[in-house]
C-alpha cells in the first residue's frame, strides 16, 4: 500500500450559521490511499459534517480541505462524486430512478462511462448484492433494508476513489451487516479508499484499520481499533462499549485487546 | 423466575396480509403464552414476522390492517377482535423503530397528552401524569420543547412516555433502538429493564443486539419466515449456536466463543454456555 | 428553497392581543371579512386596513407581517394591473386613457385598488390573529366551538408536517446531488419530489398505526389538554368586535351613498403611473423569486 494521502483535512472549522453552531473545530486529519476508516462518536459530535466536507456538500468556515490534492473550494459536489462516493444514512433520500437496474446505470452514465463498461458493472452490482430478483422493480417497492443495499450498489458502480458509508449496518439484520462486511473487504482488494461512520463496533473491529472518535467538534483520538479500544477515558467519555469480545478479554486477559471471536480462541489456547 | 399469570396467549394464529407480500403468511401457525412481567426478546431476520406478531397484541392486526386472520388470541383474557381500540390502548403500549415516524404534536406535553385526551382522561389526571412519565424516562422539564427538536434517543424515550401515560400493562417495543446513538440505546434499554423491575410491566421488545437481549430478557424467541423456530430462556435459546448459524442469526460473541471452545474439546461448559460477559468472565476465569 | 418560505406561525410575544383568547379574535377575522366583501369604497377599507395596522402595532408583530406582505402585495398588484384593463364591473365602463393595445378604465382602477384594499384588511387581521395565538389554542379553542377532533388533529399535523417536508427536500436535493445528479432548477428538483413524497406515505401510515396505538379514532368521550381561558376581557373583545362589525354592516347595506364607483375619478396621470407601478413592482418580484429558486 502506497502511503499517499488522498484526503487532507488542514485545520478546519465550521460553523453552521443557523443556530451559530461550531460543528468542527479546528480538525486536522490525513487520509492515505486505500486506508479503510471508521469514524464514530456521538450523534451531533460532528461525523457527519467531517464527511460532508470530503465531497464538497460543506465548505470549510476556516481550513482547507484537499481530495487527491486538489482543493474542495472550488468544486461543485457534482464535479466531485466521481471521486468520492457518499453512500447516506437513509437510500430514500438518494435514490430516484425507476428500476434498479436504471438506478445502478445512472452514476456511470452521468460520468461518461461507455455503455459495454456500465453494464458489466451494473451485472457486476447486481450478483455482488444480490439484486437478481429485484432488478426490474422501483426501488421504493422494495423494503428497507434492501434498499440500503440497492443505495450502496448504485455508489459502487461508480467507483469513486473514496467510499464514504454513513452508518451502512445501523437497524439491519445480520444478513445485510454480512453484506456490507463483504463490500468493504471487496473495497479494500480494489484499492479503494474507505471512511465507515457507524456505531457498530462489532463491524469496526473486525474491517477498518483505523479509528477516528470524534467529540464536541473535536477528533479525541485516531489510532487502530486495538489501541482505541483500550483507551478508557476516551470509550467512557463517548459512551462508546468495544464489542464484548473485547471487553472478555480486557477482562479475562489484563488489557490485552482482542478484536474479534477467531482471534480470542487462538488466545485461549496458547 | 416466579411466573405470573398468562397475560398474552396466541393460540394457532396464522396472518397473511392482504396487500401483496412475498410469502402467503407473514406469520403462520404462533402458539406462544407470555407471563405477567416477563421480558421477552424477539429475535429474527428481517421479515421473519416480529412486526406482524407484535401488531396482534394490540388489536391493530387484524382490526385496522386488511388480511386474513385465523386462530385465537386474547390479551388479559380480552379477545382483541372485539375489545375496544380505548380498551387494549390502556392494556398494551406499542413503540416503533423510526422515532419521528411516531410523533405529531407542537410540544412534549401534548404528545403525551393526546393518547389520554382520546380516552378521556381529565385535565387534572393529564397534569398529574405528564411529569410522572416524563420522570421515568427521564425527559423532565422538556415539556415545552418541540417533539422534533428533540435527539433520537430523546424522541424514543418520548414515545415511550407517550405508551406509559396510558397505563398500560404490556410494553411492545419494536426494535425501539434501531435508529439512535449508542448512549440513546443504553437509556432506552435501561427504562425498560426499569419498568420491567420496578412495575412488573410485561415486556416484549424486538431487538438485533443480542449482547443486551440476553443479558436483560426472561426468555427469548426466535423467528424466522413466519414461524417460532426457538422459545426459551436466552441459555437455553443461544446454546442452539448451530441453528442461529443456519438462520443466518448472532448469537452473543462470548456464547460464539464458547461453543467453539466445546467443539475443539479445549473447554466443557456442564452449567451450559455463558450468554453474558459477568457469566463468561467467572466460567472461563 | 428556505429563502421563500414564508413562516406563518405564532410569534411569541406577551402583547394584549396575544393575551386575549383564539375565538374573540377569530370573531374579529370574520367580521372583517364580512365587511372587506360588502364594501368596495376605498375610504372605509383604507379605515379598516389602519385600524389593523393599529393592531399589528400593539401586538408587536411587525416583522413577521412585513414578511407576509412582502410576498403578497406583489401578487396583489397584478390585481390593479388586470383589473385596470378588464374591470370585474358592470358595464358601461369609463375610458381614461389608452395603453397601446389596451385601455384604462375608470371602473378597472376603482375595482382594482378595491380589491388591493380588501386582500390587505382580510390577511392584516387574520396575521394579527394567527400571529398572536398559539396554533394548539387555536385547534383546541375551535374544538371547543364544534370542530372535530380528527379535523384538529390533522390541522396540527399538517402545520408539523410543512417544515420536516422542507428539510427532508433539502437533504434530498443534497443527497442527490452527490450521486452526481446534474441541473437546476425544475429539472433538478423533480426527481427530488418523489422521495419526499414516498418517505411522507411511510410516515403517515407509520403515524397511523402508532396513533391507534393510542387510542385514536375511538370512539366516547374525549378531553381536551390545552385549557383555553375565556374570561370578561375575552367576551368584552368578542362583543366589540360582533358590535363593530354588526353596526358596519348595516350602516354600508343600509347606506346607498357610499358606492363612489361612478363619482369618484381618476386622472389618466395618475391611473398611469398606477398601472406601470404596479407592473414594474411585479416583475421585480418575479425575478426575485425565481432568483432564490434558481439558486436554491
Ligand atoms: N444543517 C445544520 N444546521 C445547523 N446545525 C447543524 C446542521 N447540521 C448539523 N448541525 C449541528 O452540528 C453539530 C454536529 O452535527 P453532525 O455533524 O450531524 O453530527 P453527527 O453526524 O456526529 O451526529 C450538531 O450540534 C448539530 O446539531
Ligand atoms: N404492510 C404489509 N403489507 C404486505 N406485506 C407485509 C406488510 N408488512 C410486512 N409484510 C410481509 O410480512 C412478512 C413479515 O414481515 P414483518 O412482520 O415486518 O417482519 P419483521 O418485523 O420480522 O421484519 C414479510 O414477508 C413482509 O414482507
Ligand atoms: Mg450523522
Ligand atoms: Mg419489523
Amino acid at each position: 500500500m502506497s502511503a499517499k494521502p488522498i484526503v487532507q483535512v488542514e485545520n478546519v472549522t465550521h460553523v453552521y450559521s443557523r443556530g451559530n453552531v461550531t460543528a468542527l473545530d479546528d480538525v486536522s486529519v490525513t487520509i492515505n490511499r486505500g486506508e479503510i476508516v471508521g469514524l464514530i462518536g456521538q450523534n451531533g459530535s460532528g461525523k457527519t459534517t467531517l464527511v460532508k466536507h470530503l465531497n464538497s456538500l460543506l465548505k470549510p468556515t476556516k481550513g482547507r480541505v484537499l481530495i487527491d490534492g486538489e482543493d474542495t473550494e472550488k468544486q461543485s459536489v457534482q464535479a466531485m462524486s466521481a471521486k468520492v462516493g457518499y453512500v447516506y444514512q437513509n437510500p430514500n433520500h438518494q435514490l430516484f430512478a425507476r428500476t434498479v437496474q436504471d438506478e445502478l446505470e445512472f452514476g456511470p452514465r452521468n460520468l461518461k462511462v461507455d455503455e459495454a463498461e456500465i453494464e458489466a458493472r451494473r451485472e457486476e452490482a447486481i450478483e455482488f448484492f444480490g439484486l437478481e430478483e429485484m432488478r426490474d422493480l422501483h426501488p421504493y417497492r422494495i423494503g428497507f433494508p434492501l434498499r440500503k443495499l440497492v443505495g450502496m450498489a448504485s455508489i459502487f458502480t461508480m467507483r469513486p476513489d473514496i467510499f464514504i458509508l454513513d452508518e451502512p449496518t445501523t437497524g439491519q439484520d445480520n444478513i445485510t451487516t454480512q453484506r456490507v462486511y463483504k463490500l468493504i473487504h471487496r473495497l479494500r482488494e480494489n484499492g479503494h479508499t474507505v471512511i465507515c461512520v457507524a456505531h457498530d463496533m462489532i463491524l469496526l473491529a473486525e474491517v477498518v484499520d483505523r479509528l477516528l472518535v470524534m467529540r464536541d467538534a473535536h477528533l479525541i483520538a485516531d489510532d487502530t481499533p486495538r489501541k482505541v479500544f483500550a483507551m478508557r477515558e476516551v470509550m467512557e467519555s463517548t459512551h462508546l462499549a468495544p464489542p464484548q469480545i473485547t471487553q472478555l478479554s480486557l477482562n479475562l486477559k489484563k488489557g490485552k485487546v482482542v478484536l474479534s471471536v477467531d482471534e480470542m480462541l487462538k488466545e485461549l489456547k496458547s | 423466575m416466579a411466573k405470573g399469570k398468562p397475560v398474552i396467549e396466541f393460540k394457532d394464529v396464522s396472518f397473511g396480509y392482504a396487500a401483496a407480500s412475498d410469502r402467503e403468511f407473514a406469520i403462520e401457525n404462533i402458539n406462544l403464552t407470555i407471563y405477567e412481567g416477563e421480558y421477552v426478546a424477539l429475535l429474527g431476520l428481517n421479515g421473519a414476522g416480529k412486526t406482524t406478531l407484535q401488531l396482534c397484541i394490540n388489536g391493530v392486526i387484524p382490526n385496522s390492517i386488511m388480511g386474513e386472520f385465523s386462530g385465537e388470541f386474547s390479551v388479559y383474557g380480552q379477545d382483541t377482535e372485539v375489545t375496544s381500540v380505548r380498551e387494549m390502548a390502556k392494556l398494551v403500549g406499542m413503540v416503533f423503530d423510526n422515532p419521528e415516524f411516531q410523533l405529531s404534536q407542537m410540544s412534549v406535553a401534548e404528545e403525551i397528552a393526546l393518547g389520554m385526551e382520546n380516552i378521556g382522561f381529565s385535565f387534572e389526571e393529564m397534569n398529574r401524569i405528564i411529569p410522572e412519565v416524563l420522570k421515568i424516562v427521564g425527559l423532565s422539564g422538556l415539556e415545552e420543547r418541540s417533539p422534533f427538536a428533540l435527539s433520537g434517543g430523546q424522541q424514543q424515550r418520548l414515545s415511550i412516555a407517550s405508551a406509559l401515560a396510558m397505563r398500560p400493562k404490556i410494553l411492545v417495543m419494536d426494535e425501539p433502538t434501531s435508529n439512535v446513538d449508542p448512549i440513546g440505546k443504553e437509556e432506552i434499554f435501561a427504562v425498560a429493564a426499569k419498568l420491567n423491575k420496578e412495575e412488573n410491566m410485561t415486556i416484549v421488545m424486538a431487538e438485533h443486539e443480542v449482547e443486551v437481549m440476553a443479558a436483560y430478557a426472561d426468555r427469548v424467541i426466535v423467528m424466522d419466515e413466519g414461524k417460532i423456530v426457538l422459545n426459551g430462556t436466552p441459555k437455553e435459546v443461544f446454546s442452539e449456536t448451530a441453528l442461529f448459524e443456519r438462520l443466518g442469526l448472532r448469537t452473543p460473541q462470548v456464547t460464539e466463543l464458547s461453543a467453539k471452545l466445546a467443539k475443539k474439546g479445549t473447554r466443557k461448559f456442564s452449567k451450559g454456555y455463558p450468554v453474558t460477559l459477568d457469566e463468561a468472565v467467572s466460567s472461563l476465569r | 428553497m428556505q429563502g421563500i418560505a414564508v413562516p406563518i406561525s405564532v410569534v411569541p410575544g406577551n402583547s394584549p392581543i396575544h393575551r386575549i383568547n383564539p375565538i374573540p379574535k377569530m370573531v374579529w377575522v370574520l367580521g372583517i371579512l364580512v365587511i372587506s366583501f360588502i364594501t368596495r369604497n376605498p375610504v372605509i377599507l383604507g379605515g379598516v386596513f389602519l385600524l389593523g395596522l393599529l393592531f399589528v402595532t400593539i401586538a408587536q408583530i411587525w416583522p413577521s407581517y412585513l414578511r407576509v406582505v412582502m410576498v403578497l402585495f406583489p401578487i396583489s398588484l397584478t390585481l390593479i394591473l388586470l383589473q385596470s384593463i378588464a374591470p370585474a364591473f358592470p358595464q358601461p365602463w369609463t375610458p381614461i386613457v389608452a395603453v397601446g393595445p389596451f385601455t384604462i378604465w375608470q371602473e378597472g382602477i376603482y375595482s382594482g385598488l378595491s380589491l388591493l384594499l380588501r386582500i390587505m384588511c382580510m390577511t392584516t387581521f387574520a396575521m394579527v390573529m394567527i400571529m398572536t395565538s398559539h396554533p394548539s389554542d387555536i385547534f383546541a379553542s375551535m374544538q371547543k366551538v364544534g370542530l372535530p377532533y380528527t379535523m384538529n388533529f390533522i390541522l396540527t399535523m399538517t402545520l408539523q408536517l410543512i417544515p420536516i417536508l422542507q428539510s427532508e427536500f433539502n437533504t434530498v436535493l443534497k443527497a442527490q446531488k452527490s450521486r452526481g445528479l446534474k441541473g437546476t432548477g425544475f429539472a433538478a428538483i423533480l426527481p427530488s419530489m418523489v422521495p419526499v413524497f414516498v418517505g411522507a406515505i411511510e410516515r403517515v401510515q407509520q403515524l397511523s398505526i402508532s396513533l391507534e396505538s393510542r387510542a385514536f379514532g375511538s370512539s366516547g368521550q374525549k378531553t381536551s389538554y390545552r385549557q383555553v381561558q375565556f374570561g370578561f376581557k375575552d367576551a368584552l373583545v368578542l362583543a366589540a368586535g360582533a358590535l363593530f362589525s354588526g353596526a358596519m354592516t348595516y350602516w354600508l347595506l343600509v347606506d346607498k351613498t357610499l358606492d363612489w364607483s361612478r363619482t369618484l375619478t381618476f386622472s389618466p396621470a395618475f391611473a398611469l403611473i398606477l398601472f406601470f407601478g404596479a407592473g414594474i413592482g411585479f416583475l421585480l418580484f418575479i425575478a426575485f423569486a425565481l432568483r432564490l429558486v434558481l439558486t436554491a
